[in-house]
């Protein structure tokens, strides 16, 4: 496993993660869920349109997200992604397991937290 | 760069990644995103060009296959194709209906000829519906323009022995039922034939009741111009005034309001013109001049019947109580008066069904008939629907899987129901306002009130229920197949998607088709046999082509009998010589009419008491009236212009009277004494004088027998008639009748002689005897066109409805069909079979439909004559022209089963 391909099969995996954290402080839509992890991660991570928006058809599919297409005042009409009670639980959850992943990852590689 | 842009930018990438089609939502939620890129990094103050490309290097960088089968529960074996044309479709936010209701609008754009088909047929049926329902609203339902018409009644006068069931009302009768307190107020009146004739202009025959004072108020209706008859005076007065008709008025006088007060010449007579009544104001029909009568009801006969009345009931009297003293004055009157009114009863009907006549129960007949013609456009449409369902079924199934509740279904399958039913009564409402002008235009016959008819709100209402029933009836039935699938899973393998249920709701709506086509074809067919009967009725005349026309010597050129009497002879016998004319002659009564009944005795029979004699018809003839007509002598001789007031009064007798009164005698060697006297002004040769100061009666002698003519209305057994020659006892308004060349030559022969002889007198309608016999069954045979109409466009929808759901059967059993082919079956044997399930379905069908004209039976023996609604013949027809109908529409299946590759069946699943 080359180490792209290590950076690319953890993305896959925390795609989801990421996506339910930043919908646990408001709802959010496409774009601005992608320009978010875009620009907190400051470039690291990035998706395709296909992969983005598969991933939240997946999520929405099991019940985590509610995606409702809304017009706000002066935006035209969006379809706006909420965190369900499900999608919370399964947050905590999927942090723990991170939070345990990353712990166990940096013992082992070497790796510490910046 | 639009959002629309973005979204095409989107599609076309889908397409080249193969993704084909994407969902909408999908696609707009890409669309969205990309402008939102472009949106930014315009704002980061890229131009146009490079934010257009940073968005699309986003795009370019995704495969979109993912997003097809990504996010929304697919389960397996869903292809993409099922996919995309359940997202086409449908989509798993279309809760509202304006969604679901643009879906529709969609995809019937994509299905051009069903949704043509389904349009024209049910605006076909809208458009009829409409049509008679707007007629039945004005011509049924809409009240009379009278003051509390539904408390307005009349009545006629019946004698079930002599089957009579509508005559005319005797004046003296008439003045007792006026006594009765059944009733706030009765009047009567008749029909004079009246010339008005005016200095300066031609003399015309004028429409006139003679009528007591009373009618106006009775029915409260005030003139528009002048005031009317005054309120207080008797019911009969020699005071002589009248009032006008407003089409009159404008017609005649210019709408000249110095008309009123002004005196006219009524058959020479002065009348005081005293009103013109409003312009609606027809009654008891299109009348021009009412005049007040001006003699006494109770100075005439009880056994002179040609009157007519209307009354008005007291208040809280019902019409039963009202009948009931009806037929308690006519016993009463019965026993008290046994010459003249003994047999005699009444029969009373509201004043509406009494002008409807026949046109009430045809009228019904026909909302009856169109309204199955609905039913059958509706089933028809129904059935497409369902077989469009079924071939749906695979759809509906996907969008189940794609978590479509069946409410959500039943919505877009009400919606698409809701877009047919709305465009076919759009179309409808359209064809009706189109139609029904030039049904007021073109009916050959005069229906009371049509001219009122009007396409209004309550059409309208009419219409959007009919697009209501059949948006709930043409969803439900897909959404049973729906529903139905929703239980079962829906996507197995294989699985055709049909089962016998769907297969009986099919065959039951076909079925119900033929039935309903069989019921229409069996009504025209009983109405064919009513004309032929009605036209095939006997009347004696074999002259077809007589030529009538109406004439009256009155006015002040005329003043006495003999006056009248020379004047007839010269008209004759100068018609006689005029070009073209074979033969002419004059009746005071034609056939089908009832002369006046008179009673009489045989000489040498002892003589009965005054009022048990028998009474016979007794009618005028100038002599070539005969033979004008075709009538037939079939002993002794005809009237000769010799049978004058200088020989002794002579007869002719009717055959039906030879066989009633003159059995064993011979009847040319007989004689008959009459009373005449107080029956009017009538012949001068009939009585024999006064001996003793008492009038004596004279002595007829019988010169011929006549074959009957017919001398009663269509239905009723001929009666004895008398015979008079008219130089012997002579009318003042005859029917001058004459074999001649041609209509022309007749009408110009009866100008010139008129013009000759009496300049005074007006020249009247001219018809042909067979004009006047095909108006008497004009009404049924309108009934009977219309039904006809509606019964072969009945039974060409059903054969589309047979058809359709024979191919479908065959499609659906290709495989089994394959399989016992490859098995050796013998293709004959196969179509044989399709056709045996056909002729099944035909003859449930045709069933169906006897039992419901039979149902409705008591309806339509009201407009049938002389047929009865179990009528082997109609029933018989109806059925054979609809089983070979249905036959015809299955064998193309029944050849394409036969054609099935055994190979290409098998492998097709």
């Amino acid at each position: 496993m080359s180490p792209k391909s290590a950076i690319a099969e953890a993305k896959k995996g925390s795609t989801e993660l990421l996506i339910l954290a930043l919908l646990e402080q408001e709802d959010l839509h496409g774009y601005e869920l992608a320009r978010r992890i875009e620009t907190q991660s400051e470039g690291t991570l990035s998706f395709t349109l296909a992969s983005l928006y598969a991933t939240l058809y997946r999520m929405e599919d099991r019940g985590w997200i509610r995606g409702r297409w809304i017009e706000k005042a002066g935006q035209r009409r969006r379809c706006h992604y909420r965190m369900t009670d499900k999608g919370r639980r399964v947050l905590d959850t999927q942090r723990a397991e991170w939070a345990r992943f990353v712990e166990a990852i940096g013992r082992v590689a070497g790796v510490r937290y910046a | 760069m639009t959002l629309a842009d973005w979204r095409a930018i989107v599609r076309q990438h889908a397409a080249s990644t193969g993704a084909d089609r994407l969902p909408l939502q999908t696609t707009d939620e890409l669309a969205s995103h990309l402008d939102d890129l472009y949106q930014t990094a315009r704002a980061e103050g890229a131009s146009p060009d490079a934010a257009r490309e940073r968005a699309l290097a986003a795009l370019r960088s995704s495969s979109l296959t993912d997003l097809v089968w990504s996010g929304r529960r697919v389960r397996e074996g869903v292809t993409v194709a099922d996919l995309a044309a359940a997202s086409r479709a449908f989509s798993l936010r279309s809760l509202l209906m304006g969604h679901a209701l643009r879906l529709a609008l969609r995809q019937f754009t994509q299905q051009r000829a069903l949704a043509l088909v389904t349009v024209l047929v049910l605006g076909l049926g809208v458009g009829a519906s409409v049509t008679v329902y707007s007629i039945v609203d004005g011509v049924l339902l809409t009240p009379l323009p009278y003051r509390q018409p539904d408390r307005l009644i009349t009545w006629w006068d019946t004698n079930v022995e002599r089957g009579l069931s509508h005559e005319p009302l005797s004046p003296v009768n008439f003045m007792d039922v006026h006594q009765l307190d059944v009733f706030d107020d009765a009047a009567a009146w008749w029909r004079p034939d009246v010339n008005l004739s005016e200095p300066g202009a031609d003399p015309i025959r004028v429409t006139t009741i003679e009528v007591g004072n009373n009618l106006f108020g009775l029915l409260g209706v005030r003139p528009e111009l002048g005031p009317g008859f005054p309120d207080d005076d008797p019911m009969f007065s020699s005071n002589l005034i009248a009032v006008v008709s407003d089409r009159f008025w404008r017609t005649r006088y210019q709408a000249d309001p110095a008309l009123v007060g002004r005196s006219v010449q009524l058959n020479g007579v002065p009348y005081q013109i005293v009103g013109v009544m409003p312009p609606d104001f027809h009654f008891p029909d299109d009348i021009d001049i009412w005049q007040r009568s001006r003699w006494d009801f109770t100075q005439h006969s009880r056994a002179a019947h040609f009157m007519e009345a209307v009354a008005r009931l007291a208040p809280g009297v019902t019409f039963e109580q009202a009948d009931a003293a009806m037929t308690g004055l006519a016993t009463r009157l019965a026993n008290d008066f046994p010459a003249t009114n003994q047999g005699w009863s009444v029969r009373l009907v509201t004043l509406l069904d009494n002008q409807l006549g026949y046109y009430r129960p045809a009228l019904i007949v026909l909302f009856g008939a169109v309204g199955l013609l609905m039913a059958i456009a509706a089933l028809n449409v129904a059935s497409l629907l369902l077989t469009r369902a079924l071939s749906r079924e695979r759809e509906m199934a996907v969008r189940t899987a794609l978590g479509a509740a069946p409410r959500q279904l039943i919505i877009q399958l009400l919606a698409e129901a809701a877009v047919l039913s709305m465009a076919g009564a759009v179309v409808g409402t359209l064809a009706a306002a189109v139609a029904l002008p030039l049904v007021k235009a073109l009916t050959p016959v005069d229906i009371p009130r049509l001219a009122n008819v009007t396409m209004d709100a309550g059409a309208l209402a009419f219409a959007l229920a009919i697009a209501l029933g059949t948006t709930v009836f043409f969803g439900l039935v897909p959404a049973f197949v729906v529903i139905r699938r929703s239980l079962v899973a829906g996507l197995r393998a294989g699985d055709r998607g049909t089962s016998h249920s769907t297969g009986w709701l099919y065959r039951g709506l076909v079925s119900a088709e033929v039935a309903l086509a069989a019921a229409l074809l069996v009504g025209s067919g009983l109405l064919v046999r009513t004309v032929a009967n009605m036209t095939e009725v006997p009347t004696g005349v074999t002259n077809e082509r007589a030529v009538i026309s109406s004439v009256q010597v009155s006015g002040q050129a005329y003043p006495n009998w003999p006056d009248v009497g020379t004047t007839w002879e010269r008209i004759i016998d100068r018609l006689r010589e005029q070009p073209g004319i074979r033969q002419a002659g004059a009746t005071n009564f034609l056939p089908f009419e009832a002369g006046w009944r008179i009673p009489f005795t045989i000489e040498g029979d002892s003589v009965p008491r005054a009022d048990e004699a028998p009474q016979v018809q007794i009618i005028s003839v100038m002599d070539g009236y005969l033979e004008s007509m075709g009538a037939r002598v079939v002993s002794g001789r005809s009237f000769t212009s010799r049978d004058d007031t200088t020989v002794p009064a002579r007869v002719l007798v009717n055959e039906t009277f030879v066989e009633r009164y003159l059995t064993g005698r011979e009847p040319l060697r007989s004689a008959l004494v009459m009373q005449v006297g107080g029956i009017g002004p009538l012949g001068r040769n009939l009585l024999a004088g006064s001996v003793d100061g008492r009038i004596q009666p004279g002595r007829l002698e019988i010169v011929g027998v006549l074959a009957d003519v017919r001398n009663v209305p269509i239905g009723q057994p001929v009666e004895p008639a008398i015979y008079f020659p008219a130089r012997q006892f002579t009318f003042r308004s005859m029917f001058v009748t004459m074999a001649a060349a041609d209509q022309a030559a007749a009408v110009t022969a009866l100008r010139e002689t008129l013009r000759e002889i009496a300049p005074t007198l007006p020249l009247t309608a001219v018809t042909t005897w067979e004009e006047r016999v095909r108006t008497r069954s004009a009404e049924p045979r309108l009934l009977m066109t219309l039904l006809i109409f509606f019964g072969s466009l009945a039974s060409l929808l059903a054969a589309l409805g047979v058809y359709g759901l024979f191919a479908w059967l065959v499609a659906l059993r290709r495989r089994d069909l394959a399989i016992r082919l490859t098995l050796g079956a013998r293709p004959g044997s196969i179509g044989l079979g399709v056709v045996r399930q056909g002729a099944v379905l035909a003859v449930v069908g045709l069933v169906a439909g006897v039992v419901i004209v039979q149902v409705s039976r008591g309806l339509l023996s009201r407009v049938l004559f002389d047929v009865s609604p179990a009528d082997i013949t109609s029933t018989g027809t109806a059925s054979l022209v609809l089983l070979v109908a249905t036959l015809v529409a299955c064998v193309p299946a029944a050849l394409r089963a036969m054609r099935v590759n055994p190979i290409d069946g098998i492998r097709a699943e």
